[in-house]
């Protein structure tokens, strides 16, 4: 499943005082199992590049495909059903609901699909294992802590088992060895032949050995080379 | 993967019961007084229904018309000759005079109504006063024999007791035996009555042989019995006759729509609803915000949103329907509409006792569904679709 960008600009509020040129004729294009490390200071468009290429938001301008899908000119219904199909988010804030069972957080996305409780159960427990936090399941998130809250954020962008993985930040607000292990299983999931998208300022993601590419935004447009390749 | 529909409302409706679940405190704050709203209009209801069916039985057995002198605008008694006339009018069946007054209990601040006993064509009392009656009624020519009213046995304090004493105008006093009691349903109709043998009643108010308290006619055609009004107010002038229908007519307004008590009730209860539900429909808190952008972003649709709104909001507003409703019946069913029953009676020092069998009528339970729950569900509306167009990228 290859991601394609073809000229894709971003504008917010167009022609207007508070006109925001977010992002300005982005090409790229990522192949299935890369691991894209995604660079720039606040405000290069980091963020907004996440949300077209996890179809949360639809490009002003240019193409963006992921596999055969086009999802530049997408209406809001589409681009969400593709979401759930094709993408799994993970974010710097983790963005669960902090009253709810760590299991209710990770099914979240298959409600709206009809998937019966004893169904939700059975495909969250396997990766609840996986991730080490199924003793957790019936906590409220509010009692986890920092590395079992990011490891319920995975285990919940991986429920609809997608093949993209789009990571905000991952590693933001855990110490270094809770950063690593985040980052091993982000390893392990690019092995597994998934794409992973993350974009980080922190230098333990941005040298770890399963990283393939680095890109690096700056005012809205790619750089060609960041500081630092390899 | 294809969303299964079914599977989708079941799934949004358990999510929808957990949130509640998680705002306990303000849902059941809302839960509880939406119950109470629901209970007291439907109580007012379910009472008046029951006391319009009540009056409705009592009337059937009312005489189709009644017949009264009037002077200077008060009640005055009529001849009895004037039935002579009245049945000379076609479709006229049966005319016959009724002796009736008022006597005032000073000693316990209470007015009894007195009545003469009717007697049918063969000189025996109605077959259906005697199964309205514990005991039994004064023989046909039997004198100073009474059947009292349940409150009316309590104000003079018979327990233990058969005799009592009441006083003719000229304050001679005359001694009843009372023999019976009403019961049951004619209670309500008969609160403050005292009933007596028709010559008893003449001698206790002192009345001319030839005088009646007023007149009461049985129409043949029930069809019949405006037109046949009509002509008695004719053939009588100075009369006021009042048929069985203008009685009913009564009744309905004083326990219908219009009348003043469900008037204010329906307002009131309106009112409240529109609080409620303006609570619902102000404002998305920060919190709620957030939820629905991580709900969206993680593949909810629009409609997923709105519909869970709309299934918090029908499970909150339907439960205080139901609850509200049921306590209502078992008010006024079981507890016999206690705290709606001393508006209803005023503070008559006489209060009848009557059961209530509130009927299970559609239109009044339609009523408070459409003036709760779908104002409720309306205020939705907004608030959902306000919820449902918050940025799935407004949490990134």
């Amino acid at each position: 499943m290859r991601i394609v960008l073809d000229q894709v600009s971003k504008v917010y509020n167009s022609a207007q005082p508070n006109e925001v040129v977010a992002l300005e004729r982005v090409s790229l294009a990522i192949d299935k199992g890369e691991m894209v490390c995604l660079e720039g200071p606040s405000g290069s468009g980091k963020t907004t590049l996440l949300s077209i290429l996890g179809c949360v938001i639809a490009p002003t301008g240019g193409s963006a495909s992921i596999g055969d899908k086009k999802i530049a000119r997408l209406p809001d219904h589409f681009r969400t059903s593709y979401r759930r199909q094709l993408v799994g988010f993970v974010f710097q804030h983790f963005n669960l609901l902090e009253e709810r069972s760590l299991l209710e957080n990770v099914t979240l996305p298959l409600y709206p699909l009809g998937v019966s409780p004893r169904v939700r159960r059975e495909r969250a427990l396997p990766l609840l294992q996986r991730l080490g936090i199924d003793h957790r399941r019936d906590f409220p998130v509010r009692q986890l802590s920092g590395g079992e809250r990011q490891r319920a954020a995975i285990a919940r962008a991986l429920i609809n088992d997608p093949p993209l993985l789009i990571a905000d930040e991952p590693t933001a607000h855990l110490d270094r060895p809770l950063a690593g292990e985040i980052m091993d299983i982000f390893a392990a999931l690019k092995a597994e032949g998934r794409t992973v998208i993350i974009a980080s300022h922190d230098p333990l993601v941005v040298t770890h050995p399963a990283v393939t590419r680095r890109l690096a935004l700056h005012g809205g447009r790619l750089l060609a080379d960041p500081p630092g390749q390899r | 993967m294809t969303p299964h529909p079914l599977g989708r409302l079941l799934n949004i409706l358990d999510y929808a019961l957990s949130s509640l679940r998680r705002r306990l405190l303000k849902n059941l704050l809302v839960f509880a007084v939406f119950t109470l709203v629901v209970f007291l209009f439907s109580s007012l209801l379910l009472t008046r229904g029951a006391l319009g069916d009540l009056a409705g039985r009592l009337l059937a057995a009312a005489p189709d018309i009644t017949v009264q002198q009037m002077v200077a605008g008060r009640q005055v008694p009529i001849a009895a000759s004037a039935c002579e006339g009245l049945r000379g009018i076609p479709g006229v069946g049966l005319c016959r005079g009724r002796l009736w007054g008022y006597y005032f209990d000073s000693e316990n601040g209470a007015n009894y109504t007195v009545i003469g006993l009717p007697e049918g064509p063969a000189g025996q009392a109605p077959a259906s006063l005697s199964h309205a009656v514990e005991g039994r009624l004064p023989q046909p020519g039997e004198r100073g024999k009474a059947v009292l009213a349940t409150a009316v046995r309590q104000q003079l304090g018979l327990e233990g007791r058969r005799f009592f004493s009441l006083f003719r105008p000229d304050l001679e006093l005359l001694s009843f035996e009372a023999v019976g009691t009403f019961t049951g349903s004619a209670d309500a109709l008969v609160a403050d009555t005292i009933l007596l043998a028709e010559a008893d009643v003449r001698h206790l108010f002192a009345l001319p042989e030839d005088q009646n308290t007023d007149l009461l006619v049985d129409v043949v055609n029930p069809l019949e019995v405006e037109t046949i009004a009509a002509k008695i107010a004719d053939r009588l002038p100075g009369v006021r006759v009042i048929s069985k229908e203008r009685i009913a007519k009564t009744y309905r307004a004083v326990f219908g729509w219009r009348s003043g008590i469900t008037a204010t009730a329906l307002l009131l209860a309106l009112s409240a609803f529109v609080i409620l539900a303006w609570d619902r429909a102000s404002g998305l808190s920060g919190e709620e915000v957030r939820e629905v952008g991580i709900l969206k972003i993680l593949g909810w649709q629009s409609g997923d949103i709105i519909l869970l709104r709309f299934c918090e909001s029908l499970l909150v507003s339907l439960f205080a329907f139901l609850s509200g409703w049921l306590l209502a019946w078992v008010h006024v069913a079981h507890f016999q509409a206690a705290l709606l029953r001393p508006v209803f009676l005023g503070w008559s020092v006489l209060r009848p006792q009557f059961p209530l069998l509130p009927p299970l009528a559609a239109a009044d339970l339609f009523l408070v569904l459409a003036i709760s729950v779908v104002p409720y569900l309306a205020a939705t509306a907004v608030p959902a679709w306000r919820a449902a167009t918050v940025p799935a990228h407004s949490v990134l």
